[in-house]
Order: structure tokens, then C-alpha cells, then sequence
């Protein structure tokens, strides 16, 4: 199977353990990830400029249909996004007439076919439990974990269909795969706080000392992250002397994952 | 956005250079391999141009302190150094004919991708022509040599005890049938003479002349201008050309530092300085600044991988692209009176800090670095970016300021057009179920002014620029959670997300006024 692979702007510079652990769960899963010349997905444009949003979003949906290959991103606020470019795409007459004029400017063009999906719905929906479970060869029996979900992905749901918008299971679902133990969290749908991060610092970190605080009390060891902009905001803490993890540490999904696998990640 | 943070992270850096970077620096500075990677046409004629002229510098202008010194059979007329002088030179010719034609059909990358100010269009135009100047005119003082008789004359003066008589001519007949060379009036020719003038060449001649033919571009030139050789030998063309080459590489020299060419100097500079450990901002700010922003030969790449370039099709800011930026640092830095600090701060704001342009820079600058140091600047002066302006504002007083018209001038159409169309909000209950939910609310109590649900109310009191300027719009997450929980449906984050759009747009016609109204002052 063959996918476009959308790492977002962040990996490359700042989350390369991130980068690495998804590419090498994908070999392990016999995925054939594809780079194209992928441009930023819009999210950072989000609140400040509307067309240039959606339009980036567009432009990347239009490269990867050009290469007749539908797209994975290890990224909630990308893989939220796309899905919120798409809704507003087609909603707006004027928009669409505007985004698709500049992309034949490009030879681009984009007719909606293109499937977007984000790592945790793929594994889920096309990798499926059982197939994990059966290539799991080392298990984390009785780790307790919170599973960070990411707000982007999940909400709005009208626009992104990830899951339950407040009930969410899937992330848990994947998580037990790996023989690992999924804590109750009242936070695990809450923002982690990043996009405030330049903005209000202090609001963000307040937030962010929070969260460790409740999966603490929740009983976890490890807080599990499948966003780049969720692991950015706990790995914060890294820079921030002063934040109390309550003994928390942040851990990707990936990295969990591809030591299940047996892949080179140590954990 | 993570810029503070990442701003904030320094490469440790050393005192010294790691041996194998400096190898590998060093390789870089002879082949171009980071220009390699990023075009592969572009390196060729670069390359054709570079390796050309660094042989006939070292070899030929320099040839007392190293071909002489290296090998001792050296000679200018003498194979190989004969034949490889032509060699280079061709490919510096062929170098520079593959830069004027690219030119001139415009093949450029970035001439295609933006606005380029009429300052860059000649740009590195005139330090090409200089090089080509050189090596043309070096060609021609060469054939202009060979066909001199003159020369010829000094030669056998100076290397044989031949005098006037049959012998020298029939040296002279060797020579001119064998090596180009124009007497006047002509030798007649004569088998039995050119025999002879051959024994007297090996005599006299062939210890310091290898075959002729082997200047293979000279030989073809000497051949085209023996049609006229009397009249260039009487006028002592020859000597001509020797000046005029002579004085077009002491113009490059001079002319060096001022033009494009002196990236051959500040790009190992910019590599050198770059691996230096700074302590403090005001180090890291100098030490990018100061290196390799001149390093920057606006070959456009960097603006190619641009993560933001859809920024820059819908908005039509030159400045979102890296290339552009650096010229306008560097207009900057050059204290131009015409500079958009505006739109570079503007498209600053847009770079999300992929790395996908310090990955690609053929000069390895650390535009990432330049970034973040860009944008750090910025927000210690005047011109904040919004989320800060904000923060400084009540929303009362920001109501009630009057914008100009005229200075909106990033207006757009606000597609989604929410807050202007009532049925968006109208239904909105004051349930207060989205200030429950709101995690600002909940860790801000103390700062934050109104709450979601008072800011749907301001929209159904239709105070939509007093609703822009609340706290709660510029410090709310957008995590969606009051949206998705709303009973009446109300898409409460996409209205503030539109809130903050029409703030932004009117903050920014703010903060012009402002500017504009400090440079009437100070004039």
C-alpha cells in the first residue's frame, strides 16, 4: 500500500524522534510512504487569514492527486486542517471558483477524492486491532498510561469524524495493543495548551502543569501523545525548570509502537 | 506557534572547527556538492565557470609562485599546461554563455516566482561580464601572439644565433605553415626548406614549444585572424591585448568586494563564523546578521521549498519568501529609506519554521536562525504582532478607535462570513454550557475579561469590534470544546477564529496609522 506521507512543518526541525518512529512503524506495517513537495497545511494561518488557510490546505490535497496517492500525517492540527479546509471548500462558492483558479495556474487541480488520514484512524480503521496485536512482539503488561487525544482531530466533529468528540476510545483501543494499561483522565480530550503557547506563555504552561497534575492523580506513569504539537507542548517542560511533571513523562505513540514491533526505539 | 522557545535554543557551537566540517567545508567550497544537491544544470555551469577560472588563476596568473615552483619543465608553451589552459578557459566561456542565455530567456527560478526589484535584475551581471572580458580577451592575446611576427622576430633574437639568411627563412617557413604565424611579405613555400626549418625548430625551438594545435580555441582564433595579420602585426595587436587583459583582471580585483562575486569569500566566512559558540542573544543576532546575510546570493531556492509560498500567492507579499527577505534585511541593514518593515514583519509572522529552506541554501546560511532572530527583533520594538497588541488594549478603548478607511489596506473578503450573517449566533441561549467547558476560563479567571458566551451576546448587541478586541478571542486555544458541546449549535470557536480576523485587519490599519504618524513626526 502507498501513501503520500504529510509530516507537517515541526517534525523535520524540532520532533525528528517523531519522524523516525512513524516511518519505521509504517516499513513495519508494509507501508510505502511517499514525499512529495508538500507545502504548510494552513493550520498556523488558521485565525488570521482565512483563504490562505484553506488554500494551503487545497494545494497539498491537489499535489497528492496529482500522484493519484491519499495522505497520512502523524499531525492532529494537520490532519484537523485538512478536514476543516475541505468542509469550507465546498461551502463557499466564491472560495472554491478563487482556490481553484490559482491552482490551475499550477496545472493542480483537486475533485475531492483524496482521502485524508491521520495516523491513529488509519492504524484503527485500515491496519485494524487484530493485525497489531498479532505483530506486537514484545508487550508493556501493566504500564499505566493517559492518552493525550488532541482537539483538532477530534473537534469539531461534524467537520473531522475522528471519533466521539467527548468519548473518545480509539486511542485506548490502540494503546491496550501494546499490552499497556489505559488510565481513566478527565483531561485526555482537553488542549494541551501549545497554541497559546507565543501568545499567553504563562495561561499555556498553567494548563500544561495541570495536565501532568490530573494523569498523575489519575495514576499514570506516562502521558502518550499522537500529535506534534501535543509532544511539543510536554516536552516544554525540558526548557521550563520550573514546571512540576509529578514524575509524567511524555511519550510518543509511535515510539511505544515501534518497540512493540521490535523496531530500533528503546523504551 | 513555538517560535519563543525555539528562538531561545542555541546550537552549543565550538571554538573550533570539527576537523571532519572543515573537510567537509573545504569540499564544499571546491565542488559546490550543497549546490549540487539542491540544482543540478544550475551547478553545472557554475561549475564550468568556477573550476575554469580557479585553474587559470592559480596556474596561469599565478604561474611564478606555483606551476614554476611545483614542475620544472614548466612553461607556458608547453604541454600540458598549453592544452589545459585552453581546456578551462573553454569552460569558463561555455559557463558564461549557459549564464547569458539563462538570463536572458529568463530561465531563472525566483524571476518567475516574484516581484523583483529593478536593483536585482543587473545584479551579478557585470562581475560575469568581467570574467568573460578576461578569458575572451586572454584567447585572442593568445592567437594574437601566435600569428605575430614581431614575437617570432624577439623569439629567434633572443633563443637562436640564427641571423638573416636562409636559415631564418626557413625557420620562418616551418612556422608559418606549421604554427600560423603571418610574415609579410609571405614565405614561398618549398619542401625542401620546410625540412630543413624542421630540423632547425628541434634545434632551437622545441625544448619550450609543444605542437601549436594543441591551443586548440587559440589555434582556431590565430586562423581567423591571419585574413588580417599584417595589419595586427604592424600595429602590435599583440601588446594591445596584453593591456587590456591585464587591466580587466585588475578591474575584477578591485571591482571584487562590490559585486556578487564575493560570495567566493563570505560563504566560507558565513560557514566559518556560523560554527562559533554564542552566549548571549545580542552574539547570536551579530553573528547572523554580520555573516551570512551577505553570504545570500538570491540564487531563489530557498523560496522554491518554501513552506508558506501559498502565503504569498493569495496575499502577494514578497517578503513571505526567504529570498526576498534578505534582500530587504539587507536594505535594511543598509539603513534604505524604501523599506516595508510592514510586510516583512508580516511575512515573517507567516514562516512556521520548517528548516526546509537552511536545508537547501547552497551558501549553508542558517536562515532558520535568521528567522527566529528576525522575529524576536520585531517583537522587541514597536511593531508587536497582534496577539501582544491586544494584551496592551482594553477592548472599550479599542471600539472606540477610529481606523482610516484608507489604511485598511490588508482588507479581504471575509469568506466566512459568520459575524456578519445574524443566523450564525442569534440563537445563541446564554446557557453559559460553553464558559463550563472553556479551559481559558477555567486557568484565567483572573485575567480573562468576557467569557464565550458574553462574547455571542456583544455579536446579538452587534458590537462586533468590541467583541474583536476582548481578551478571550486573542487567548482562546481553539480547541473546539464549547463548539461541539453547544446545544443550539452555535459554531462558537469559528466565530471567535473570524473575530480575530477582523481584528487583526483593523489592528494592523492601527498600527500603520501609527507608524506613518511617528514618521511625520520625525521629519
Amino acid at each position: 500500500m502507498k501513501l503520500a506521507y504529510f509530516p507537517g512543518c515541526k517534525i523535520s526541525f524540532y520532533l525528528k524522534a517523531y519522524g523516525d518512529s512513524f516511518e519505521s512503524v509504517m516499513k513495519h506495517l508494509g507501508i510505502d510512504l511517499v514525499r512529495l513537495e508538500f507545502n504548510c497545511c494552513g493550520y498556523p494561518a488558521r485565525g488570521e487569514h482565512f483563504e490562505i488557510s484553506v488554500f494551503s490546505a487545497i494545494k497539498n490535497l491537489a499535489v497528492a492527486h496529482k500522484n493519484k496517492l491519499d495522505i497520512i500525517t502523524p499531525c492532529k492540527c494537520c490532519f484537523g486542517q485538512f478536514k476543516h479546509a475541505v468542509f469550507w471548500y465546498y461551502k463557499h462558492k466564491n472560495l472554491k471558483t478563487k482556490i481553484d483558479d490559482l491552482l490551475d495556474q499550477e496545472n493542480l487541480s483537486w475533485d475531492g477524492s483524496t482521502q485524508i488520514h491521520h495516523l491513529l484512524s488509519f492504524l484503527y480503521h485500515e491496519i485494524g486491532l487484530d493485525t497489531l496485536e498479532k505483530r506486537s512482539v514484545k508487550k508493556f503488561s501493566g504500564k499505566k498510561i493517559a492518552v493525550q487525544y488532541g482537539c483538532h482531530a477530534l473537534r469539531p466533529f461534524s467537520v473531522t469524524r475522528f471519533d466521539h468528540p467527548y468519548a473518545p476510545t480509539i486511542f485506548e483501543d490502540l494503546v491496550r495493543v501494546t499490552g499497556m494499561v489505559p488510565v481513566e483522565w478527565p483531561k485526555s480530550t482537553e488542549c494541551c495548551g501549545n497554541p497559546i503557547l507565543e501568545g499567553h506563555k504563562a495561561l499555556s504552561l498553567t494548563i500544561l502543569e495541570n495536565k501532568f497534575k490530573s494523569a498523575s492523580l489519575a495514576g499514570a506513569e506516562y502521558i502518550c501523545t499522537a500529535c506534534t504539537h501535543c509532544q511539543m507542548q510536554y516536552e516544554m517542560t525540558d526548557y521550563e525548570s520550573d514546571i512540576d511533571t509529578h514524575g509524567v513523562k511524555p511519550v510518543l505513540f509511535t515510539r511505544i509502537l515501534d518497540a512493540a514491533f521490535g523496531g530500533k526505539t528503546v523504551f | 506557534m513555538f517560535k519563543p522557545a525555539s528562538s531561545d535554543r542555541f546550537n552549543p557551537g565550538r571554538l573550533y572547527p570539527n576537523p571532519v566540517n572543515l573537510i567537509l567545508s573545504f569540499l564544499n567550497t571546491i565542488f559546490q556538492i550543497r549546490l549540487f544537491a539542491a540544482g543540478k544544470i544550475r551547478w553545472l555551469f557554475h561549475f564550468f565557470v568556477f573550476a575554469g577560472f580557479l585553474y587559470l588563476v592559480t596556474v596561469h596568473a599565478f604561474h611564478q609562485v606555483t606551476a614554476v615552483v611545483l614542475f620544472d619543465y614548466y612553461d607556458p608553451t608547453v604541454d600540458p599546461f598549453q592544452f589545459l589552459r585552453n581546456l578551462f578557459g573553454s569552460l569558463v566561456v561555455a559557463g558564461c554563455i549557459l549564464f547569458f542565455l539563462r538570463r536572458g530567456l529568463r530561465l531563472r527560478v525566483n524571476q518567475i516566482k516574484s516581484n523583483w526589484g529593478s536593483h536585482l535584475k543587473y545584479k551579478g551581471l557585470v562581475s560575469i561580464i568581467l570574467v568573460f572580458l578576461i578569458v575572451g580577451t586572454g584567447f585572442l592575446l593568445e592567437a594574437s601572439k601566435i600569428i605575430s611576427e614581431p614575437v617570432f622576430m624577439e623569439m629567434v633574437e633572443d633563443y637562436s644565433d640564427l641571423e638573416e639568411g636562409d636559415e631564418l627563412e626557413e625557420l620562418k617557413l616551418f612556422w608559418q605553415e606549421k604554427a600560423f604565424v603571418s610574415f609579410d611579405p609571405t614565405v614561398p613555400a618549398d619542401p625542401e626548406k620546410l625540412k630543413n626549418g624542421q630540423v632547425l625548430n628541434e634545434v632551437y625551438c622545441i625544448s619550450c614549444h609543444s605542437d601549436i594545435r594543441s591551443s586548440f580555441v587559440s589555434c582556431l582564433l590565430a586562423d581567423l585572424m591571419s585574413f588580417y595579420g599584417t595589419v595586427l602585426n604592424q600595429t602590435r595587436v599583440d601588446v594591445m591585448l596584453y593591456r587590456v587583459h591585464y587591466g580587466l583582471c585588475l578591474a575584477l580585483i578591485v571591482f571584487l568586494p562590490f559585486s556578487r562575486l564575493n560570495h567566493i569569500f563570505l560563504i566560507p566566512l558565513s560557514i566559518a563564523v556560523k560554527n562559533q559558540a554564542p552566549k548571549t542573544h545580542h552574539q547570536k543576532t551579530a553573528q547572523v546578521f554580520g555573516a551570512s546575510l551577505f553570504a545570500c546570493t538570491n540564487c531563489g531556492y530557498c523560496s522554491q521549498v518554501c513552506s508558506v509560498y501559498p502565503h504569498f500567492q493569495i496575499t502577494g507579499n514578497p517578503d513571505v519568501l526567504p529570498h526576498s527577505k534578505i534582500e530587504t534585511l539587507k536594505k535594511i541593514a543598509d539603513k534604505h529609506p524604501d523599506v516595508s518593515l510592514w510586510g516583512l514583519q508580516k511575512g515573517n509572522n507567516a514562516c512556521t519554521q520548517c528548516n526546509k529552506c537552511t536545508q537547501i541554501c547552497p551558501s549553508g546560511i542558517d536562515l532558520q536562525t535568521l528567522w527566529a532572530v528576525t522575529h524576536r527583533i520585531f517583537s522587541d520594538n514597536a511593531l508587536v504582532n497582534n496577539q501582544t497588541f491586544f494584551n496592551r488594549i482594553l477592548p472599550e478603548a479599542w471600539a472606540d478607535l477610529e481606523t482610516e478607511p484608507r489604511m485598511l489596506i490588508a482588507r479581504q473578503e471575509l469568506v466566512s462570513d459568520l459575524i456578519e450573517k445574524t443566523d450564525a449566533f442569534e440563537n445563541c441561549i446564554q446557557c453559559t454550557i460553553c464558559t463550563n467547558v472553556c479551559p481559558v476560563v477555567e486557568y484565567d479567571s483572573k485575567d480573562n475579561d468576557y467569557t464565550p458566551q458574553q462574547v455571542m451576546n456583544l455579536l446579538r448587541l452587534d458590537q462586533k469590534h468590541l467583541a474583536s478586541g476582548t481578551r478571550m478571542v486573542w487567548t482562546c486555544l481553539t480547541c473546539y470544546a464549547c463548539q461541539d458541546i453547544c446545544p443550539q449549535k452555535i459554531p462558537v470557536t469559528d466565530i471567535i477564529l473570524e473575530l480575530r480576523h477582523l481584528g487583526g485587519v483593523r489592528a494592523d490599519a492601527v498600527k500603520l496609522q501609527q507608524t506613518v504618524k511617528k514618521r511625520v513626526e520625525i521629519s
